[in-house]
């Protein structure tokens, strides 16, 4: 998988190309947006870093011309908090997702993977987390090679924490998960579920797990060691 | 008495004022009582005077030239009635005795030198003596031209007779006596209060520098209505203040380049460090590399705290709050300890920088994950009264600490040296920029309890309060 990082500051944009590396991805990096313009016309990239302090204009300008041209290129931004700006914080301008400088690399790195696991992205067909491996397309789930049967409403559920695997979903957006299935939800039915499918994960011997953040949603993270 | 004892300016002035004003009444007084003495002896000698000059007039020779004392009745009445009190001997030029009242005197005047044109004064003691009793006599001798030639006149009186006009004069030195302690405390009384109302504005400006400090090196001390003493006192501590503000904004900048600057090799280090295959030391360097980002962000927190004025906005602790939990939430996750979250059903409104308040809740968070053992849960809670508290299963903050934690670079004894101490110190200065607080207490069933609180936000603000659906229990 192809990513471009557009960065400014040649330090600051060696350190992401190596962590990305280090999690094998192919890494072009540009230092402008006139740069970062030809490249993304010129290469199909999968995702795309963009800082928005660039030294020939905002980042921002960038988006707004990819985004009418029909590019579905999902596009994570770099800011300085001081310069975080209400459409970026909202996403309006057409950018997936944000990460407020300074950040951890493995934050860049796991945000970076949650974009490509969108539906319509890169990773976005099969999902993995630990030995757990969603195909989305024929719905099915296996854990360590072996399949796993689960019910349409408990794949709905996994399906969306593998996405998001390794942050924290909030129960109200699992809630509108299961509205496409079940138009009568009882006010308890996502724990219900998480319980039933936390248990078979478990029984399948599943190296990643489904932890409870009481009062905000569930997490799905690979279990240490 | 030292004046150098007394610190107080005031007291040091009124007290010399008091002094003052008391010796200058004295000496006033005593010019006075010494006046009155002077005149009523003065007043005595011309009676004395008078009286000379009326026996001389009654002076007259006789047939033979021979001189004889014809006192008008009203005088010789006056004389005969108190003997004793008033004397009087008459004596030729040759001393020998004309006249005498009584003989008595006149035996004793015979002795005496002649008399002069100026009138010679002279006190008589009549102690012992059968006639004069044992009165003290005061009187003058004189030397008159008389119708009958030069005569030698004597006259004196008992020294009592002047006793009212010297008692008066007693009662009155008695009274300024008595009255000085009096004058005293009034002077003093109104010294303090004149000179109070003087040094008011010095007060003031007193009160106003009592203010500054770290975090308020903008106030100056006003200059007007100040005593033209004073200012020039005011004017070049106002300067230093200006040399001392430009020399905090110096040192935060430099704190907030500095940490920024370190920012990147930091970054550059951790990031290599992460790619090396792993032995117990390179472990440790990680580690170490790990402790010194997060001293360089909080450094870097802090020079942001001191130098930018926070934007405020409504913001809902629920929001704020959820928010952090579930950015925490992974890496509490990954050290093997669960976080919770309890919201309330309405939003809870205050005026905030949601920044600011992240990065304060995030600091507590880590806080009671780092000190909660493994399998416990820390639990962060939002209140209807416009507070959160973050609460864990740690072993709680000894009571004797519970004011040092907040301070920069303090660390409890005993304590791993895992940050640099900063981090609940910049809880306490978001908080004290939002007019709000930061205090510890214990977890009911041990651990520690973390509270931020809010000051109210006017009600109306939360009229268009929306269910918050997050909120609910998982």
């Amino acid at each position: 998988m192809r990513l471009l990082v557009v960065e400014d500051e040649p330090r600051i944009s060696e350190i992401i190309k190596a962590a990305l590396e280090r999690a094998e991805f192919a890494v072009d990096t540009v230092r402008l947006r006139a740069d970062a313009r030809e490249a993304l016309a010129n290469t199909a990239y999968d995702a795309a870093i963009l800082d928005l302090g660039l030294p020939d204009g905002d980042g921002l300008n960038l988006l707004a011309e990819l985004r009418p041209a029909g590019s579905r290129i999902p596009i994570l931004i770099l800011t300085a908090r001081d310069a975080v700006e209400d459409r970026v914080l909202g996403l309006d301008a057409g950018a997936d997702d944000y990460l407020v400088k300074p950040f951890a690399m493995s934050e860049l790195v796991a945000r970076t993977k949650a974009l490509l696991r969108r539906p319509g992205a890169a990773l976005g067909t099969t999902l993995k987390a630990g030995n757990i491996v969603f195909d989305t397309i024929g719905r099915d789930v296996s854990v360590a090679g072996v399949p796993l049967q689960l019910p349409r409403r408990e794949a709905a559920i996994l399906e969306h924490l593998l996405r998001r695997q390794g942050r924290v979903v909030p129960k109200s957006v699992l809630e509108e998960k299961l509205y496409g299935i079940d138009d009568e939800l009882e006010s308890n039915a996502v724990p219900v579920h998480v319980h039933h499918l936390r248990r078979k994960l478990q029984d399948a011997a599943a190296s990643a797990e489904i932890h409870t953040v009481r009062g905000v949603g569930y997490l799905l993270a690979e279990t240490k060691g | 008495m030292s004046f150098g004892q007394f610190r107080s300016l005031q007291v040091r002035l009124a007290v010399r004022l008091a002094v003052l004003y008391v010796a200058a009444a004295a000496i006033a007084v005593g010019v006075l009582v010494y006046q009155v003495y002077d005149t009523a002896g003065s007043l005595n000698d011309r009676e004395l005077g008078l009286r000379a000059e009326d026996l001389a007039r009654a002076l007259v020779a006789d047939g033979t030239g021979q001189p004889r004392l014809d006192l008008p009745a009203k005088l010789a009445a006056a004389y005969a009635a108190a003997p004793e009190d008033d004397l009087f001997a008459i004596r030729d030029t040759n001393g020998r005795v004309i006249a005498a009242s009584p003989d008595e005197f006149g035996e004793r005047v015979a002795k005496w030198p002649p008399a002069t044109d100026e009138p010679s004064y002279f006190r008589l003691s009549g102690a012992g003596s059968e006639d004069f009793g044992s009165e003290t006599y005061y009187g003058l001798s004189v030397a008159l031209q008389t119708a009958a030639g030069p005569m030698w006149i004597s006259v004196a009186r008992t020294e009592g007779s002047d006793a009212l006009i010297r008692s008066i004069l007693r009662e009155f030195v008695v009274n300024a006596i008595w009255v000085s302690p009096l004058l005293m405390l009034a002077t003093l009384a109104i010294g303090i209060f004149a000179i109070r109302n003087g040094l008011k504005p010095v007060r003031e400006v007193s009160r106003m520098a009592a203010s500054i400090g770290p975090d308020a090196t903008s106030v100056r001390l006003p200059e007007q209505d100040l005593p033209t003493e004073i200012m020039p006192l005011v004017a070049s501590i106002n300067h230093a203040l200006d040399r001392l503000e430009k020399g905090f904004a110096v040192q935060r900048e430099f704190t907030a380049n500095a940490a920024h600057e370190l920012r990147t090799p930091l970054a550059i280090i951790n990031s290599a460090l992460e790619t090396m295959d792993g032995n117990s030391e390179l472990e440790k360097l990680r580690t170490d590399v790990a402790r010194m980002n997060r001293l360089v962000e909080q450094l870097l927190r802090v020079a942001r705290l001191d130098s930018v004025a926070l934007e405020f906005g409504t913001v809902d602790l629920n929001k704020v709050a959820s928010l952090a939990v579930a950015a925490m939430a992974p890496w509490a996750i990954a050290q093997g300890k669960a976080i919770a979250f309890a919201g309330t059903e309405w939003p809870v409104n205050v005026k905030a920088n949601v920044h600011a308040l992240e990065d304060a809740l995030r600091n507590l968070i880590e806080n009671a994950v780092a000190h909660a053992p493994a399998g416990t849960e820390v639990t962060v809670t939002v209140d209807r009264a416009g507070r959160i508290d973050v609460a864990d299963r740690g072993r709680g903050v000894p009571r004797k600490d519970r004011e040092n934690i907040f301070k920069r670079f303090w660390r409890g004894a005993g304590e791993k040296k895992e940050g640099a101490g900063l981090g609940l110190a910049i809880v306490s200065e978001i908080m004290r920029a939002h007019r709000g607080s930061v205090s510890v207490a214990e977890n009911p069933g041990g651990g520690a309890v973390f509270t931020l609180s809010f000051p109210p936000l006017q009600t109306g603000d939360s009229k268009i309060a929306r269910r918050y659906i997050a909120g609910d229990a998982a």
